[in-house]
Formats: structure tokens, C-alpha cells, sequence
């Protein structure tokens, strides 16, 4: 039901058709649906006291909404509506708006005593529950209040059910089972509204580590949707264990917290992989994935988030970091029981799987462009089997390698630093560019990276560079039609002004002029806290490169 | 200090007010000041509750200015909220007055500081969420929620109060207010509680700051005997009432407190033993049975179960049944033969 924000009127008639329908939710179907609609009728709830808050005395309030005292009344017998959130204060609230300090007439008399047992039942005893009366009596005898009593009340009642859910785990082998699944899936709807009460805690966890001897999911999906919801925007925290449970129980929770952290990664400008890194790891995704099923299905909403944006630099920035945490955490584990990599990445060519997940501090230096080239030889024999080359396996290659980006931005900066056979590390990039040869892209780009590496390794020595010695080399990111060259040939002229003595001195002009023109400052952005990266955890010896690393980022973290 | 005591002793006369039809004079301004007054009685809470000394100087004068002491130092903590809902409920106070009752309770946002300062919404979202989790059919919640204020009340007597002999008319006072069978529920839910170790915590008090949980895990082992010494006094002083309160109780659960509490144990074999005594053999039928259909007793049945119970409990009480039986049968002429001594048989029952 969606409410339209510019439009003040309020569908009261929908929710008091809503309230009427399901009395005091004591069927099944009615307690579903009051679940579903728990968040749209606080929003209700809130825009109906913003309206009457103003207004001068309960009879205006009924003139302007003659049903209001039946819509309120009905939604006070709702356990569900004021379980949930802050909709019994906002209920409250609009109650007062009903309270006359001077009855003028027997319509505002009858609604202050109307309003005041309607408060006395929400919060102490009620006139209307014969039980209650007795309870209520001992607990003044005894000089407390309803807030004690209900505290008390509370704690138990989750302490009893976490132990009745406990027990019968253990039992699991019983075949006579003490619990029912209808039980428990009573239980889980009946949680939905008090997902946020701080006292239903242990229940929510033992809940969602539950499980009973059916293979079919037992706990209802509104309530693992709920806490999912509550767990993404952070309004409950809970354990590791019980996150990964929920996740691997429910695959529509998964997708929506990956999808919440693609959004959140690309909505907000990050500055530094730091802090990419930390929103990643408070997600918990990393940690989750070593569940391989977990990985996978991540996995899977990458290719889908990478395909509809086109393969956007943001989001392969996530999805490399993503890779690293991942790594981390899986070599990190003491646990005897840790998955082997086969089992996170089953279709691949093993021994190219086992050299991509090699960090690159594992090895020194001096050896990474031999393993480049192992890598790029290995692609390259994949890639070029005509057996395997189906679109489909292309792109689950060239995605292998996106992930572990780190290597081909180490592979790029080898190219200008260290003396290595150009050729394999400018086909392997040219396949991360441009993976596709159909019309013999990739081999035209190639030829064109080939041609840009040869001039720029010319004008490498020399000490005094202009913008007009590069004109070449920024000729062809600014004419060229197809983009992958252009990220390509840019990719390579960032690193040339890093890297080289005598680009230090144009760097900023130069990369100013191409930012200028073309459309890829975020690229550029996005290399060069990557490479800050790298430089804070490998150290890079060359204090000037790493002084105009930082303002570059500077200047460009502006214009962004 | 001792204009702060003369204050103190002004709270049970404050809260009686606010129960009673006086309040039909209240304007706003009283009723501000009513509030304000349990406002710094909270004030006077928090600064005294980890200084021993002046916490019981205030307890005691607290307590001598009230006939029932109902209301210990801890209930300076929680006056705003004694207050509060006893307005609320009272529907003598004049509207003018509830309304400015009702701001105060429940300010709108904007307005008053913090979004919930009574934690009312608190409560109301609680006792939500107490029916809904009642909708599970599951073990009686209340019970257990009555006999833990039960307990933290009594716990905080026996800090406070070092005179027993005040306490037992105002606990029976309180257990008057609910009908025998729930109320001898409650209070076998709090003996069966206690020996499971739940003194540290301080049941109601609404702030648990470090100082009073600290202060009261000492006196808990202490105060825990103390609260099973009233009790037990309150359950063993009346005669009828014990013999309701073990009909009325499943055999399991008395055999476990039995187990407990060795006075308890006495008494109730005591009572066994004459509810024992009246049954007499119908060689017609060639059972036991009651000479009297007087529905306060047991029948064959149930005595032979509450036996069988017993037996089941710990050595120390298995033992003390068994002696027991065997007394009586030898007192009845030791007969090893049925339908002669209503011991003989259940010894023969329970297996001896």
C-alpha cells in the first residue's frame, strides 16, 4: 500500500477496514497479515498524530475524523500493532490528542474516560481483563508497578521458551518430538513485532538456531525477513553464528544484504580502500562466506550487480575487496573443518585458482613477474581452448581474475618498475580490459597497448618531460572509440607518471587534462586508492611517489 | 540530614493521596508538584543507594511513618512510576490536572527531555509482548513473574529490616490480595526459587546499578533464609491454610520443596499422616476410603502418590518418609498383612 508523500490525505478508511479485519489477531492469517503491514501503519500512525496534534480540542479532531476513536480503540486490542517498534507511543500519542483538560460537552467527557481506561489498559490494569485485577492488587501490596511486574513477566516467559526450544535440540534423535513445528513457527510469527525489544534477544537467537528434524524451513519467512531488515539497518545486533544461520537458512535475507552493501559501498564516496575494507567487514558477508554455499550465492549477485552496471569500477572495487577479506578470514581459521578451495570455486582450473588466491606479501618481490606470467599463461591457454570457450566460460574467467585484482594492478606497475617480458602481462590485461574477441577486439587492444608500452618506455629516462612528449600516449585515451582501450591506456599513464622520474613533475597537469576531457576521473579516482593501498601495506620505497600519490588523491577526492 | 528524613517520611502520606479521592482538588500546579516531589525522592535514590549507612537511616524512617511497612528505601527509586500510574488509575483527579499528568507521563517529541523517561512505552511494548508470547501455550509465566517480586521484596526487607516480627502481617497482607490457590502458587514458586541460587539478583529494583547489586549479592545467602523463614512462617502458621496449600499443589512439586526444607517436610508428613489416619478399610469393596466425604482430604490414591513422591526425593527425605511409615505401622500393631493398618500398605506401596 503505498502512500503517497505530497498528497496529506490519509487512508484512514483502508487501515480501519485493516483493524476491523483482524480484530484481535487470533487467527493465523490475520497475524501474517498485521506483520506485513506493521511498518506502513506506524508510518500511518505517525502522519495521522502529526495531523491532529495541532488541532484545538478533541471535538475538531472528531469532526475532521469521525472514526478515529474506533480505529484507535481496535488497534489498543492489538497485541501486535503495540508489541511493534514505537507504534504504542505514537498510539499514545494521538490518544492524548483526544484528552480535553476542559470537557465542554458530553462528547469530550465520554472521550476523556474513554481515554483513560484505553491508557489504563495499555499500561497498568485493565477494567476489561478480569485477571488482571487480582495480579494488579498483590503487586501494589507489594510497592511495585506494572513496569516491574511486566519486566519480570517478560524475562521469563523468553527464559522458558529458549530453554523448552534447547531442550528439544538435544532430543533431535527422539522420536517423539516435545515441540511441533507448528509451534515453533507460531513462536517465530508471534516475535515479528518485538524483533527490536531488547528483552526477546536469546529468543531470537535460539530461534534462528534451531533447527528441528524437517528439512523444510520451520521458522515463518516474515519473521527471518524482519530480522534481517533489523539487522541491516542496524537496529538489533546479534552474533556471528546466528547472522551465518539465518543467511544459510534463508536465501531472500542473503541477496538483501548483499544488495544493501553494493548500495551502500556505491552511495557514499569512500576515500580510501580502508574504508571500503571496514563497511565490507561490518556487513559480515566476508566472514559468512566461508560457507562455500554463501560464497557462491554472493558470487552470483556480483556477476548480476557487474552485468546491469556494466562492469562499473565501483563495484569490481567491492568485489576485489570483498576477494581480500574473504581470503583473510578463510586463511586466518584455525578450524579443522575449513573448506578446501575447490569447494568456493568448483568450475575453475585448480591450478590457476591456486595462484590467483596467493596474496602477493606471500611472495617476495623479485618473484612476482614470474608469477604474473604463470597466471597470464594459464589464462591465456584457457581462454584460446576452442573447446572452452563458450561466452558463458569466458566470462567466468575473466570474472576469476577481476576478482583478484590486486595481481593485475601489480602486473601494471611491474610493467614500468621492474624489467619483465611485456607481452604475457600486456595480454593479461588486455583480456581484464577486454575479454572479448569476437571482431578481434582484444587483439586490436593488444597491438594498441603494445604501441602506447613502447613510447612510454621511451620517454621513461627522460628528466624532463612535457605534456607534449605525452600528447601521443593522450591522444589515444581521448580519441580512441572503444572504451576498454581508453581504461586500459589510461591505466597505463597513471602508472607512468607514478612511476617514472620524470612524469612526477606533469602528473597533476596531465592527469587534470585527461580527467578534463574524458569520462574517467572515477577510474582514475579508483586506481589511485588502490595503489595508495598497496603502498600502506607492501611500502613503497620511493617517498616521492608516494607524496604525489597523495595529491593526486587529493585534488581528484575533490573534484569527485 | 534531618530535614531529608522528615521529607522521606512524607512519601507513603504522598502516595495515599494519589490513590484517594483527594485528589479532586488538584489542579496542574499540585499535580507538578506531586510529581516533582517523586522526582527528587528518585534524586534522594540515587545519591544514597551505595552509602549503607544513610540508605538504612532513610529505610528505617521510611518505614516507621507507614502502619504496613509496604514501602523500603528501594521504593524511593521507583516513585515517579508508583506515582505516575496510581494518577493514571485514579479516575477522581480532575482533567485539567490529567492532562498535564498526561504530558508529563508521555511527552510528545520535541517536547521533555529523552523519548521515553517513565519508560511507559517500554511498558506498554512489554506487556504486548507478555500477551503475545502468551498465545504459545506454555508453563504459567505469571506465577513465576509474581513470585520473583515476592522475592526481591522480601530480599529487600531483610537488608533493610532487621526486625522480622514487622514483616509477617505485611506479607500476609499482601498474599490477601489474591485468592488462596494463586496465592499459595506464588508462594511455592518463590521456595522452590530460592534454593536455586537467584540471589544475586534483586528482583524490581529499577536502576541495578553496580553498588546495590554488589551491596546485595553479600546479604543475598543471608537475605534468602530470611525470605524462606517468612514464608515458611506465613505457609505453617495457619493450619488450614497449609492443608489447603498441599491440596491444592501437584505431589511433585510438594515432594521437591519437601526435599528442600526440612520443616516443610515435617509438617507435611504430619499432615499426611492424620489425613492417613482417618481413611478406613470397606472390606466390601477392599480398598481404603474416606469416612467422610470431606472433599479437605485425601483420598487412597492421592496419599499413596504423594508417598511414592516423596520416596523419589533426595536420601535425606526418602529416609525420613520411610522412618516415618515404619513408626506408624509398628504404632498400629506391625502388621505385614493388608487391609489392618493403612501404613503397612503403603509401605508395601512405596516398595519397603
Amino acid at each position: 500500500m503505498a502512500q503517497d508523500p505530497t498528497v496529506p490525505k490519509l487512508n484512514f478508511e483502508y487501515w480501519l477496514d485493516k483493524a476491523i479485519e483482524w480484530g484481535q489477531a487470533t487467527t493465523l492469517e490475520s497475524q501474517k497479515d498485521v506483520c506485513l503491514h506493521l511498518s506502513q501503519l506506524q508510518e500511518f500512525l505517525h502522519q495521522l498524530y502529526e495531523a491532529i496534534k495541532h488541532l484545538q480540542g478533541p471535538t475538531v479532531v472528531i469532526q475532521q475524523f469521525p472514526l478515529i476513536g474506533q480505529l484507535l480503540g481496535r488497534l489498543c486490542w492489538n497485541p501486535f500493532v503495540i508489541g511493534y517498534d514505537e507504534s504504542q507511543k505514537t498510539l499514545m500519542w494521538c490518544l492524548c490528542c483526544l484528552y480535553s483538560s476542559e470537557p465542554q460537552n458530553a462528547v469530550e467527557l465520554k472521550a476523556n474516560s474513554w481515554v483513560r481506561s484505553l491508557l489504563c489498559h495499555l499500561l497498568s490494569s485493565s477494567k476489561w481483563e478480569s485477571n488482571e485485577a487480582e495480579t494488579s492488587a498483590f503487586i501494589s501490596a507489594l510497592g511495585y508497578t506494572s513496569a516491574d511486574y511486566y519486566c519480570h513477566l517478560v524475562k521469563n516467559m523468553v527464559v522458558s521458551l529458549v530453554r523448552e526450544l534447547r531442550e528439544n535440540q538435544f532430543n533431535g534423535l527422539n522420536i517423539q518430538e516435545s515441540i511441533s513445528a507448528s509451534r515453533v513457527n507460531a513462536v517465530s510469527i508471534f516475535c515479528v513485532p518485538l524483533i527490536t525489544l531488547p528483552d526477546l534477544a536469546p529468543l531470537l537467537e535460539t530461534l534462528l538456531l534451531y533447527h528441528g528434524g524437517s528439512s523444510k524451513e520451520i521458522l515463518s519467512s516474515e519473521f527471518l525477513e524482519s530480522v534481517n531488515e533489523a539487522f541491516l539497518k542496524k537496529k538489533i545486533s546479534l552474533p556471528e553464528s546466528v547472522v551465518f544461520s539465518l543467511w544459510l537458512r534463508h536465501l531472500p535475507s542473503l541477496e538483501k544484504a548483499t544488495l544493501h552493501l553494493l548500495d551502500q559501498v556505491l552511495s557514499i564516496q569512500l576515500n580510501s580502500l580502508e574504508e571500503v575494507a571496514c563497511v565490507i567487514k561490518d556487513s559480515l558477508l566476508p566472514q559468512a562466506a566461508s560457507h562455500p554455499a554463501i560464497f557462491r550465492i554472493i558470487n552470483e549477485i556480483f556477476k548480476s550487480a557487474l552485468m546491469e552496471t556494466d562492469g562499473t569500477s565501483e563495484v569490481l572495487t567491492v568485489i576485489q575487496v570483498f576477494t581480500q577479506l574473504f581470503l583473510q578470514d578463510h586463511q586466518n581459521e584455525n578450524k579443522q573443518h575449513k573448506f578446501p578451495l575447490k569447494a568456493y570455486f568448483p568450475y575453475h582450473h585448480q591450478p590457476l585458482v591456486r595462484r590467483l588466491v596467493r596474496r602477493p606479501f606471500e611472495l617476495p618481490t623479485t618473484y612476482w613477474s614470474e608469477h604474473v606470467k604463470h597466471i597470464s599463461d594459464m589464462v591465456k591457454a584457457l581462454v584460446e581452448d576452442t573447446n572452452a570457450s563458450s561466452l558463458t566460460d569466458l566470462f567466468e574467467i575473466w570474472f576469476l581474475v577481476a576478482c583478484f585484482g590486486e595481481w593485475l594492478d601489480i602486473a601494471a606497475e611491474q610493467l614500468l618498475k621492474a624489467a619483465v617480458e611485456p607481452d604475457p602481462v600486456l595480454w593479461l590485461l588486455a583480456f581484464y580490459y577486454c575479454p572479448k574477441n569476437e571482431n578481434q577486439q582484444r587483439t586490436q587492444t593488444v597491438v594498441e597497448a603494445q604501441a602506447v608500452y613502447s613510447h612510454l618506455m621511451m620517454l621513461f629516462n627522460c628528466a624532463d618531460l612535457s605534456l607534449k612528449d605525452l600528447e601521443a600516449a593522450v591522444h589515444r585515451v581521448m580519441g580512441t572509440e572503444q572504451c576498454c582501450n581508453q581504461q586500459f591506456t589510461t591505466h597505463l599513464l597513471t602508472n607512468f607518471l607514478l612511476f617514472s622520474p620524470g612524469g612526477h613533475k606533469i602528473a597533476q597537469e596531465c592527469i587534470y587534462h585527461i580527467t578534463e576531457i574524458t569520462d574517467t576521473s572515477k577510474e582514475v579516482h579508483n586506481l589511485l586508492i588502490r595503489t595508495a593501498h598497496r603502498f600502506n601495506h607492501s611500502g613503497e620505497e620511493n617517498q616521492r611517489t608516494v607524496k604525489l600519490l597523495n595529491e593526486l588523491l587529493q585534488k581528484l577526492t575533490l573534484k569527485v | 540530614m534531618d530535614a531529608v528524613l522528615r521529607q522521606v517520611e512524607q512519601l507513603p502520606a504522598l502516595l495515599a493521596v494519589s490513590r484517594s479521592a483527594q485528589v479532586r482538588d488538584w489542579d496542574c500546579l499540585t499535580l507538578d508538584r506531586a510529581l516533582e516531589w517523586a522526582r527528587y525522592f528518585q534524586h534522594l535514590h540515587h545519591r544514597f543507594r551505595a552509602r549503607p549507612q544513610l540508605r538504612e537511616a532513610l529505610g528505617r524512617r521510611l518505614r516507621r511513618s507507614q502502619p504496613l511497612p509496604l514501602l523500603g528505601f528501594p521504593a524511593l527509586g521507583r516513585c515517579p512510576q508508583l506515582l505516575g500510574l496510581a494518577l493514571l488509575e485514579n479516575r477522581a483527579l480532575p482533567p485539567a490536572a490529567c492532562r498535564c499528568l498526561l504530558r508529563g507521563l508521555l511527552p510528545p517529541p520535541g517536547e521533555g527531555s529523552g523519548c521515553d523517561p517513565r519508560g511507559l512505552a517500554l511498558l506498554a511494548r512489554r506487556k504486548a509482548a507478555a500477551r503475545l508470547l502468551a498465545l504459545v501455550p506454555g508453563p504459567e509465566g505469571q506465577l513465576q513473574a509474581e513470585a520473583r517480586l515476592l522475592l526481591g521484596r522480601l530480599r529487600e526487607e531483610g537488608q533493610e529490616a532487621a526486625e522480622a516480627a514487622g514483616q509477617l502481617p505485611w506479607l500476609r497482607a499482601a498474599l490477601e490480595q489474591l485468592p488462596q490457590p494463586r496465592a499459595c502458587g506464588v508462594v511455592a514458586a518463590a521456595l522452590a526459587l530460592l534454593p536455586q541460587g537467584c540471589g544475586t539478583e534483586q528482583a524490581g529494583d529499577t536502576d541495578r546499578a553496580a553498588g546495590s547489586s554488589q551491596g546485595g549479592y553479600q546479604a543475598g545467602a543471608a537475605g534468602d533464609g530470611c525470605a524462606a523463614g517468612l514464608l515458611l512462617s506465613w505457609l505453617l502458621g495457619d493450619q488450614e491454610r497449609f492443608s489447603a496449600f498441599c491440596l491444592c499443589l501437584p505431589s511433585s512439586q510438594l515432594a521437591f520443596l519437601a526435599g528442600h526444607y526440612s520443616q516443610l517436610s515435617r509438617s507435611y508428613l504430619d499432615l499426611l499422616t492424620s489425613w492417613g489416619s482417618r481413611l478406613v478399610y470397606d472390606p466390601l469393596q477392599g480398598r481404603w476410603v474416606k469416612s467422610c466425604l470431606d472433599k479437605a482430604e485425601l483420598s487412597w490414591e492421592e496419599l499413596r502418590e504423594r508417598f511414592i513422591c516423596l520416596c523419589q526425593g533426595p536420601a535425606l527425605l526418602r529416609e525420613q518418609t520411610q522412618a516415618a511409615l515404619e513408626l506408624l505401622r509398628t504404632r498400629d500393631g506391625d502388621f505385614k498383612v493388608r487391609g489392618l493398618s493403612v501404613w503397612t500398605d503403603l509401605l508395601m506401596e512405596v516398595g519397603y
